[in-house]
């Protein structure tokens, strides 16, 4: 069987010739929760927006991503947005529609699906992230941790398997990002999270992929790649209090 | 300007906000057609007389929409100096003055229909009837967008506007004020191009092929 994402040697140059992605390989298996760290300007967020073909504008010739064996070429491009959803790092860029109906109906609708299903759809999916009744509701007024759960939602309605994330907690307050991880533990999909918030990953992440300056640099068990104070510090991160005073060896730390 | 503003919906429970979408809206636009093939030849009593029977007409509606006088005279003042900007120009045509008048009586109930309009219907109700009556998809996408995002852009420009000010001691120069505001807008442009191409992914992420 085929994993459920797999990046062979991904590269990627700006418009302006600065090199964002460098020969980055890794793959990822069904069902998996995959943390994605680095530094600011890692390429994280670039690397994000190739899985499903937002970059490169282009699409090469040669495929470097494959979504359940399936190549990410111009002819699969639609099948392949369906089946990885993409959840941006603000969510004002996410929630383009007037209301939070409208936004959650977008990608169904984009997929064909139409009144009665459609309506169904926007509802289970409205009631998964706790929103019930806020159909509604516009998006200048919710608060952030309303217009996550609405992106969430609206990713969800495409019915992803593989489920990407952009900083999802980063404009969270404590109770929001306890919500909001709480729902993510709760979604069965395979899950590839770019965060700062090593607490999350921890939390989340069995495993995770660290990323700086366009190289994958580590790949493993997150308690192993978070406990390794050298490794951290070399790449602009922190071994997180929750792992401070733990064995590094221990499985995972919140059971 | 703060984001209250903006928010031409005003929910109430009147016979105006229960009328269908659709009705209002081929009312509106009758209206604003039938203004503006008015005949100009007509004298300003003639044209007084219209204007009077139409404000009386306009009044009763807003008088049935329990709506605040208040609320819809401020909305109609903010585009009146619009109405006076074009009007301006038909003072250098002959004839001038009456042109002017002509302009500005037909312009002000114009919109004062619309004020009414966007205050007794919802924006994305509108959005739905133009599309049952096959308005072009990509004229609606755009105004959609333009719809959400205005709230988007007049909070980013208020913060930019606060972290300004923050760092503005004493008194500022005329000049100071016009270059602040023309570095804001410059800054303002910047930022949307940028975040409309974020939301062009996003779009694109979800299924849009448009």
């Amino acid at each position: 069987m085929s994993a459920a994402l797999e990046i062979r040697a991904l590269s990627f140059r700006y418009d302006d010739g600065r090199a964002a992605l460098d020969g980055v390989s890794f793959a990822v298996e069904a069902g998996e929760c995959v943390g994605l760290l680095g530094p600011n300007g890692a390429g994280k967020s670039t690397l994000l927006l190739h899985l499903n073909g937002i970059l490169p504008e282009r699409l090469p010739d040669g495929a470097a991503v494959f979504v359940g064996g399936m190549a990410l070429n111009p002819e699969n491009l639609p099948s392949i947005r369906q089946r990885v959803g993409l959840m941006f790092q603000q969510s004002d860029d996410q929630l383009f529609c007037p209301t939070v109906w409208e936004d959650v109906a977008f990608g169904p609708r984009q997929m064909g699906l139409l009144k009665e299903e459609l309506g169904e759809r926007v509802r289970s999916c409205l009631a998964r992230v706790n929103l019930a009744g806020f159909e509604h509701r516009r998006p200048h007024q919710l608060s952030q941790g309303e217009k996550r759960r609405v992106c969430l939602a609206g990713v969800l309605a495409c019915e992803p398997g593989v489920l990407v994330l952009d900083e999802p907690t980063s404009d969270l307050d404590p109770r929001g990002r306890r919500e909001f991880k709480a729902l993510l533990a709760s979604i069965p999909a395979t899950k590839i999270i770019a965060t700062h918030d090593l607490e999350l990953v921890v939390e989340l992440c069995p495993r995770s992929l660290l990323l700086d300056g366009g190289k994958l640099v580590a790949d493993g068990p997150t308690v192993e790649l978070l406990a390794d104070e050298a490794l951290m510090l070399r790449h602009g991160l922190e071994k997180p209090h929750i792992l401070q005073h733990r064995h590094p060896h221990a499985k995972m730390p919140l059971d | 300007m703060h984001v209250g503003l903006l928010e031409s919906y005003q929910p109430r429970r009147s016979l105006v906000h229960r009328l269908p979408a659709g009705v209002k809206l081929g009312l509106a636009v009758g209206w604003v057609l039938g203004l503006v093939a008015l005949p100009r030849g007509w004298g300003l009593p003639v044209v007084g007389g219209i204007g009077g029977a139409a404000l009386v007409g306009l009044g009763t509606v807003a008088v049935l929409s329990r709506l605040r006088i208040g609320f819809l005279l401020k909305r109609l003042l903010l585009l009146e100096p619009f109405v006076f900007g074009v009007a301006a120009l038909s003072l250098w045509q002959p004839h001038g003055w009456e042109a002017f008048w002509h302009a500005v009586v037909r312009s002000t109930l114009c919109l004062a229909a619309l004020v009414l309009l966007a205050a007794t219907t919802p924006f994305s109700e509108m959005i739905r009837v133009l599309r049952e009556w096959r308005v072009p998809a990509l004229l609606l996408t755009t105004l959609t967008l333009m719809d959400r995002y205005l709230f988007v852009l007049v909070e980013e420009s208020g913060r930019m506007q606060r972290a300004r000010m923050s760092r503005t001691f004493g008194r500022r120069s005329r000049r100071s004020v016009w270059q602040g505001l023309a570095e804001t807008l410059g800054q303002l442009f910047v930022r949307s191009v940028a975040r409309a191409e974020r939301i062009y992914a996003a779009m694109c992420a979800r299924g849009w092929k448009g």
